[in-house]
């Protein structure tokens, strides 16, 4: 017996060991060229580093007053938010209507699923040249907006000061489509059909019942989307380096593009600080965000 | 009371239409220009006038999408494998066993799917490069080989198998990695194979690494390939362009029509807070 509880523990104590053999490729490969580069930007932002010699001395806040100091990083935050101001109420919106559209029992729905969600599918590089040879001057959309009157003459909405950010940002909300509709359409398959049957009944209209049923119902599946665009549009580059490049003048230039620019001329270490404020704003939005819809959550069940 | 539902069908009917034109538009009007012959502007008319193959065999001949082609291809078979290799033995003991420092592996791992890639690609581009992996292939797909978000999805895939069918198998006398392997991987056959779609995405539509990873024109993957040929963007080019684009996304399109299924559970999978 007591022989017995023995090799019971010394096996117990072999088992420990298995998990880690699991883990370890991983760990090796995401320790190494993830976690210690994500250390060593962390590093790099209070050191004056040169990429090419290798070294760097450090200058503790110096990168970070620099950067604040920096006219171009603030349009950069600027125009991040703005972004995020633009695609988020889109990415919400539209693929609910959407979800909600092919959730229909009628004929022919599949096909249209998979009509809208091709350009998630599509490689960004790829969607972002289709758009900007749409939005060229001899393009479609420009054609289109003389047609409607909007503009006299021929007009690149991407080399426009005023309008290069939303013409970008449509490019990330048609991406985006497909995504998100999916995302609704398993909030949409999750609700009780009772409730639109005694709507029905209580005389309530198509549009009472999407805005009094819907969309309160849908609340955890916006919440989802929210995070999700949130945390997805402070990263975006394809398409604002291939449709853009950050242009005209800056009007594009997000703070992922303002970093990329640091990268390439060798400011290593400003580029460093500017993504920890990226990361600072990036789990901000997502506490900040789950907090509110929590809240809003209760509110819906008080 | 029949005729407010014919209408709403009808406008149903329209405004999906609509929306599908905007979807699929792009696609047309790219096919459209890549079909256009030598002497035809690109902007003028929808249609081809005289369609013609000439801009996909320029896109070979005179572009180097070959290699772009054989180099994408490369870099998606060895991240899909090692990718689906390593997330699912990672996973496994995430899911399925207790051992001290569980928590904190797996807060580690998910809480580095929030880190943006331009924080640290210069210390990356660095790394790289002491290990001699720039302008490589093997360099191309170190941000794939395993992943953040394919551990959180396999380990949810564990989560859901009943665990009766692996405590048989250790009665059976089998140890842990012969039950992982012979009872838990074959149940989670789905989730592989939408992470494997997952990784082949990413893989071939990588844009950012793949640019500053790579200087030398052999190693241009498609992506990289039509991004640099589209820095001369207008007339003639174009239409090289375009061709090189359709030929980009024929390949996604193809997989995405044959395991269409498995892009949408992953969709809802890979998005569900952990």
């Amino acid at each position: 017996m007591a022989k017995r509880l023995i090799s019971n523990r010394t096996n117990k104590k072999m088992f420990k060991m298995t998990p880690w053999l699991f883990l370890l490729p991983s760990i090796l490969i995401l320790g190494t060229f993830l976690i210690y580069p994500i250390l060593q930007a962390f590093h790099w932002s209070v050191l004056d580093y040169k990429l090419i010699s290798g070294t760097g001395e450090f200058v503790g806040l110096e990168n970070f007053k620099e950067l604040f100091t920096d006219k171009a990083f603030w349009n950069a935050l600027l125009n991040t938010l703005l972004f995020l101001l633009i695609v988020l109420p889109l990415n919400i919106f539209l693929p609910m209507v959407l979800a909600v559209l092919v959730n229909q029992k009628l004929r022919g729905v599949t096909t249209f699923r998979v009509l809208y969600y091709l350009p998630f599918v599509t490689p960004m590089v790829v969607g972002a040249l289709m758009w900007k040879m749409l939005y060229s001057q001899n393009g479609m959309i420009s054609d289109f907006l003389v047609k409607l009157g909007i503009f006299d003459s021929p007009t690149n909405l991407l080399v426009q000061q005023g309008t290069a950010l939303v013409a970008v940002a449509v490019i990330t909300v048609w991406k985006g489509l497909g995504y998100y509709m999916i995302i609704y359409l398993a909030g949409l398959q999750s609700l009780p059909k009772g409730v639109y049957e005694s709507a029905e009944i209580d005389g309530a209209s198509t549009f009472q019942q999407f805005r009094k049923i819907t969309v309160p119902m849908l609340v955890p599946s916006i919440t989802l989307v929210s995070i999700l665009t949130i945390i997805a549009g402070m990263k975006v580059f394809d398409e604002i380096a291939i449709a853009t490049g950050g242009g005209p003048a800056g009007a594009t230039t997000t703070l992922v593009i303002y970093i990329y620019n640091k990268f390439m001329s060798l400011d290593v270490s400003i580029a460093s600080a500017a993504g920890l404020v990226l990361l600072i704003l990036a789990i901000i939005a997502s506490l900040l965000q789950m907090k509110l819809t929590s809240k809003r959550e209760d509110d819906l069940r008080a | 009371m029949q005729v407010n539902q014919l209408s709403k069908r009808i406008w149903i009917y329209a405004l999906m239409l609509l929306v599908a034109v905007t979807t699929v538009g792009p696609f047309l009007l790219t096919l459209f220009i890549s079909l256009k012959s030598p002497g035809e502007g690109i902007y003028d008319g929808f249609l081809p006038a005289n369609p013609s193959l000439i801009n996909f065999v320029e896109a070979f001949e005179r572009a180097n999408f070959g290699s772009y082609f054989i180099n994408t291809i490369i870099v998606s078979a060895i991240a899909i494998p090692l990718n689906l290799f390593f997330c699912s033995l990672a996973a496994y003991p995430l899911a399925r066993m207790e051992f001290k420092g569980r928590s904190f592996a797996l807060v580690l791992i998910i809480s580095t799917m929030m880190v943006p890639f331009q924080l640290f690609m210069a210390p990356l581009f660095q790394l790289a490069g002491e290990l001699g992996l720039h302008n490589t292939h093997v360099g191309l797909v170190i941000m794939q080989v395993s992943t953040a978000f394919g551990i959180f999805l396999m380990r949810q895939a564990f989560l859901r198998i009943p665990k009766e069918l692996e405590e048989s198998a250790y009665l059976d006398g089998a140890n842990k990695f012969q039950v992982w392997y012979k009872v838990a991987l074959p149940l989670v056959k789905p989730t592989l194979i939408t992470l494997a779609i997952f990784t082949f995405m990413e893989t071939w539509g990588d844009y950012l690494w793949p640019l500053i990873n790579t200087t030398d024109s052999s190693m241009y993957t498609l992506s990289i390939g039509l991004a640099q040929l589209s820095q001369n963007f207008d007339g003639a080019n174009l239409k090289l362009v375009s061709a090189g684009s359709i030929l980009t996304v024929i390949p996604t399109l193809l997989i995405f029509i044959w395991l269409q299924k498995y892009f949408i559970s992953g969709v809802t999978e890979g998005s569900v807070k952990g």
